[in-house]
């Protein structure tokens, strides 16, 4: 086994979809915009020459000669080469496959209704779905979008997969509620959300990480960005995580995002097979707070797990240095006081950066981490 | 037992006028006909409280972004911040950020109500936040202490009542989950019963309900109970009725009896024996039944069932219909 270089750089989440994919997706002609987009990301990545009869179906206009399926295949090349030509040491194919992290797991298991549409604020909305019979997993999902990262990946593919606890928090429980006697009070909610997490970590996340190893997926992120919304129940969220991880032979990293994160110790560390904590951290980082200081609470519970440390905000188009990176690497290696367990990444995913955003925040990154391991590696005296 | 019902807090988006906010960010369509799904969005929500006997109308709030937006945007003081998430919900307001003491801009927030709600100001809900929730969830650079804050938001919310008062307005609600969720105590607490006793002092005979949701409010009772207001709410799905305090006076009381956390129903008769039970510990003048928090935390059909509820249980009381 090598050893692993010092501040190896991974992606965090999906990409937005570039405008040749949705046009395309949908079978409508592409305008010039998006033909354009589409000839540039090529003669950047060369991401579409494994492709050429879909690229040149959309860009001859003949849209109807490109399925929906290929055309996907196409964005998750687009993905792939995009973080891959970034320099990331970990990728995926920027989740081009994926209408979000919610309702597409949700849309493989039956026991859910979707009920309609809940505003997460001013003018977006979530479609939110309720639990109201037993869960049952129609198949594994994420299989073959794996498949095909797996076949074309240059770099090393990890797999993100939406964690039990979020699914469980983002949806309504009908059937585990109902099932509590008497009064739905704060006691019965608990009672119900715990057998909720449990039976879809059980029922879904786990059946479909076990045929995802069975298809050679090593890395798998599980998504749990809920987990800051009830402090208070993070014991549940460990519980969905390791009902859903336990004996695998994989590697798993958790992902948290915009949570106070002390309140979630030391609970949290009882995630057994957890490798790595992925969080968020530059969102919160200024001249006037230091974002990476709570990480000396995991040296205080002396947790020595590795770091997927998020460098680069993800709600700010503003794009930092790769020199703010690399101090942020090195104050985040003081806090841990271990530079060799820190990986490094954007906060969260990108897609609601333009691509060209993503592709600067991305190679800040990568830059930033290069500055680092030079500094750690050649001292300046 | 006297019993009204009605709302507490915003209304979820009819399923069109979600399209149509979307097609609007999405330049597919404009906002004047947004701006005219919202009007029919308004007055539906109003035909549905009318139609179950609530004792006032809402209009269901569906144009406010978030509880602080109509004051962020127009009170002198304020620029509208970061996303943040709103108590333990998937949901995000934009913070309100308070760079020098606020002042009102008169007239700015009375525009923003729904449209019934100014067709008709008798019948109309203002429901507005509380001064204490307010400054829990802004971002405090003003150079005032917290306490100062609370007290002087309190005042400026009186002269906004005062001002609707004058307009006819003679319902308002004072969100207020803060004071359940992190209770204040010593200055904090004496500066959110200031507060409220500027706002009772605008009123003149109007109703004032203080409604708080998000976590158990027995521990706020010793407070809850000091503030000179018609009545304060407390959320049933939080808040375990046999634990609640008897009233040191003959007041009001508010009790969220529908959870806007699950789709699951209730069942009007076992809500009803909860009430009950309240009437029992609190013997309350008049009891105020609503959603124990907002009910667009639920899409609109299922937030629709639930407000049947409300009169259903109503009707088991012997409440019969609109006082």
């Amino acid at each position: 086994m090598t050893a692993r270089r010092l501040f190896p750089s991974q992606e965090i989440g999906s990409l937005a979809k570039p405008r040749w994919q949705l046009l395309g997706q949908r079978s409508e002609p592409l305008d010039d915009a998006a033909k354009a987009e589409l000839r540039s990301e090529d003669e950047r990545t060369g991401f579409a020459s494994a492709l050429p009869a879909v690229r040149n179906a959309l860009l001859d206009g003949r849209t109807r000669d490109a399925d929906p399926e290929s055309v996907r295949d196409l964005g998750a090349l687009f993905g792939l080469r995009f973080l891959e030509a970034a320099g990331l040491d970990r990728v995926y194919d920027g989740e081009a496959r994926r209408i979000e992290m919610y309702e597409y797991p949700i849309r493989q298991m039956r026991g859910f209704r979707f009920q309609g549409h809940v505003r997460s604020f001013d003018n977006k909305y979530y479609l939110k779905a309720a639990v109201t019979d037993e869960i049952r997993l129609e198949r594994p999902y994420h299989l073959e979008e794996f498949d095909f990262v797996r076949r074309h990946a240059t770099a090393e593919p990890k797999l993100p997969i939406t964690g039990p606890y979020t699914l469980a928090d983002w949806s309504y429980n009908e059937h585990y509620l109902a099932r509590q006697p008497g009064w739905k009070g704060r006691a019965a909610r608990r009672a119900a959300q715990r057998e909720f997490v449990v039976d879809l970590a059980r029922r879904a996340i786990r059946p479909t990480i076990q045929a995802l190893i069975e298809h050679g997926c090593r890395v798998i992120q599980i998504d749990e960005p809920a987990a800051g919304t009830h402090p208070d129940e993070a014991a549940l969220v460990v519980e969905g995580f390791n009902a859903a991880t336990e004996g695998f032979d994989a590697e798993f990293t958790m992902h948290i995002c915009y949570s106070n994160y002390r309140d979630l110790l030391p609970e949290l560390l009882e995630a057994k097979r957890c490798r790595q904590w992925a969080w968020e951290f530059a969102n919160r980082d200024s001249e006037a707070h230091d974002g990476y200081a709570v990480l000396e609470a995991l040296k205080e519970y002396g947790d020595t797990r590795d770091v997927g440390l998020g460098v680069v905000d993800v709600h700010r188009d503003r794009v930092e240095t790769p020199e703010l990176v690399a101090s942020r690497i090195a104050r985040a290696s003081r806090y841990l006081g271990d530079p060799g367990r820190i990986w490094v990444n954007p906060d969260c995913g990108l897609r609601t950066r333009s691509l060209a955003v993503s592709r600067a925040k991305l190679e800040a990154v990568v830059r930033g981490a290069a500055l680092a391991r030079a500094e750690f590696e050649n001292p300046r005296r | 037992m006297i019993v009204r019902t009605g709302l507490t807090g915003p209304f979820p988006r009819p399923e069109p006028l979600v399209r149509a906010t979307r097609d609007l960010d999405r330049g597919r369509t404009t906002p004047e006909a947004v701006a005219e799904l919202l009007a029919r969005g308004e007055e539906e929500v109003a035909a549905l409280e009318r139609r179950l006997g609530f004792d006032s109308v809402s209009g269901g709030y569906l144009g406010w972004p978030d509880l602080f937006r109509p004051f962020a945007e127009t009170w002198e003081g304020f620029t509208v911040g970061p996303l943040t998430r709103w108590l333990e919900t998937n949901t995000f307001y934009r913070q309100p950020i308070l760079l020098s003491p606020p002042s009102r801009a008169p007239g700015a927030v009375a525009a923003r109500l729904p449209g019934p709600v100014r067709a008709d100001p008798t019948s109309g809900r203002v429901i507005l936040p509380g001064p204490y929730t307010f400054v829990s969830a802004l971002d405090n650079r003003s150079g005032e202490t917290d306490e100062a804050l609370v007290h002087r938001l309190g005042r400026l919310l009186a002269d906004e009542v005062r001002e609707l008062r004058g307009a006819g307005f003679a319902t308002f609600f004072f969100v207020d989950p803060f004071l359940a969720v992190r209770p204040p105590e010593g200055p904090r607490a004496e500066a959110v019963v200031a507060g409220y006793r500027a706002i009772h002092g605008s009123l003149a005979g109007a109703n004032a309900v203080v409604w708080t949701y998000g976590a158990d409010a027995v521990p706020a009772f010793p407070l809850l109970d000091r503030l000179p207001v018609s009545a304060v709410g407390v959320d049933l799905a939080d808040t375990e009725v046999e634990r609640l305090p008897p009233s040191p006076q003959r007041t009001g009381l508010g009790l969220g009896v529908v959870d806007p956390r699950t789709t699951l129903g209730e069942d009007p008769a076992e809500v009803a024996r909860v009430v009950r039970t309240a009437n029992e510990r609190r013997h309350p003048t008049i009891v105020w039944l609503g959603p124990g928090g907002p009910l667009d935390l639920l899409p609109w059909e299922p937030a629709t069932r639930k407000v049947h509820v409300l009169s259903a249980v109503r009707e088991a009381l012997g409440g019969g219909g609109r006082p």
